[in-house]
């Protein structure tokens, strides 16, 4: 087995509190003073949240032998690499808010995208998981590009190896996504479970 | 309504992030030929100081302090094309080109610190995301300005804050501009280290650093 063929996913659930978003906007504290019309504006994007987001992951399992050989995937058997998104349409209408001084709500919607992508990203992960696991090996956690020594620019390994295009990802020449709110990384399999720093319930 | 009681209300407004207020008392001043200097100085310039210290004191977050910068600039919007009818110009805190360095596309903590010094007194021209070096010096020159402030959010694009500086110093340009220095990889060793002027780890100290710098 060299490389599996790529996987695309497109179903997701979006569970994001009030309490996640609150935070990611400031107010830090549970016992925070929040100003009420937050809680509208945060009520208001949550009807429009699924109108506009359009998430999709796609991943590819391959052999070590096939991948780039970068020293981050020492030791694997297995790596898969992934990226995921919301699709574009959040940040434009985030965008269009601010530009129209409504600075909040294109502020929280902006969170509201960030934790969205942070879920597609834990979706995605779960689904990797559970087909390491399948195959008898164990997960890593995941982790993406521009994080200790696995260089921003290994964004570019992972564009060669996965149709990105084919969700709507495109890389630009400094290895950003766009649409901003993707993410891209890579999970190496491993043959024993004490290669891994993962967590196992 | 006394001026006094003008100015109360307007200070309100915006503490308490009330646009259509905001907007009404300006609109307000503008008919009651109020001198608008006045309405701003000792009504919406306390109003967004009171904000700033109320979010020192930890009253107040993020949020609100969006809110009141929005209230300014709907009210300013109001005020400003009336004083350029009578050639009057509104006081600036000085002039400030911002924008994410090149290389970089978020622009959201940009887009906050500019938005909040805007609301405090600064004249500031938002030159985007992705901009390329020259673009801030020449700017800068063109538009006088007073500082620049660059954003980055990863340390691959923050080594284009040290570029910058660089080509400042290169063009003999670098004791002409105040420069300050922000985004999520950036504090201020580094700061210091690249020869930034100035550093700011969020949207409202970046504020108070502006005003320190200037």
């Amino acid at each position: 087995m060299a490389r599996l063929p790529v996987t695309t996913l497109r179903d997701f659930a979006f569970p994001i509190s009030e309490r996640r978003i609150l935070h990611r906007i400031g107010y830090k504290s549970r016992t925070a003073k929040v100003n009420p019309s937050v809680i509208e504006i945060i009520d208001e994007h949550r009807q429009r949240l699924e109108a506009l987001l359009q998430p999709a992951a796609l991943f590819r399992i391959l052999d070590h032998a096939d991948t780039n050989q970068h020293p981050i995937f020492e030791g694997a058997l297995q790596v898969a690499l992934c990226v995921c998104t919301i699709g574009p349409d959040l940040e434009r209408t985030s965008a269009e808010f601010i530009t129209n001084n409504d600075i909040l709500k294109g502020f929280v919607l902006d969170a509201f995208g960030s934790e969205a992508a942070e879920e597609v990203a834990r979706q995605a992960d779960a689904a990797i998981v559970k087909a390491a696991r399948n195959m008898g090996l164990w997960p890593s956690k995941r982790f993406s590009p521009g994080y200790g020594i696995w260089d921003i620019k290994e964004q570019k390994y992972i564009f060669a190896t996965l149709p990105a295009a084919d969700i709507g990802i495109k890389l630009t020449e400094s290895c950003m996504m766009i649409p901003r709110k993707s993410v891209s990384f890579r999970i190496n399999f491993y043959t024993e479970k004490e290669q891994t720093t993962r967590s196992f319930r | 309504m006394t001026k006094n009681e003008l100015w109360e209300k307007i200070k309100h407004s915006i503490i308490d992030g009330n646009k259509v207020d905001a907007v009404a008392l300006a609109q307000e001043a503008v008919d009651l030929k109020v001198d608008l200097t006045e309405v701003i100085e000792s009504g919406y310039v306390p109003g967004i100081q009171k904000v700033g210290d109320m979010w020192e004191n930890g009253e107040y977050f993020l949020p609100e302090l969006i809110t009141s910068a929005e209230c300014m600039k709907a009210a300013m919007d109001i005020l400003q094309p009336e004083m350029e009818k009578i050639h009057i110009k509104a006081h600036t805190q000085g002039r400030v080109i911002i924008g994410t360095i090149t290389g970089d596309i978020h622009d959201i903590g940009k887009n906050l610190v500019s938005s909040l010094l805007s609301a405090n007194g600064f004249d500031v021209i938002d030159l985007g995301a992705d901009v390329k070096l020259e673009d801030f010096i020449q700017t800068a020159q063109d538009r006088e300005a007073d500082l620049i402030c660059v954003s980055a959010l990863l340390t691959t694009t923050m080594l284009g804050q040290r570029r910058l500086i660089e080509l400042l110093r290169e063009q003999e340009l670098y004791d002409r501009f105040k420069i300050m220095v922000g985004g999520a990889p950036v504090n201020r060793q580094w700061a210091q280290d690249i020869g930034a002027h100035g550093y700011a780890e969020n949207a409202m100290t970046a504020v108070k650093a502006a005003k320190d710098l200037l």
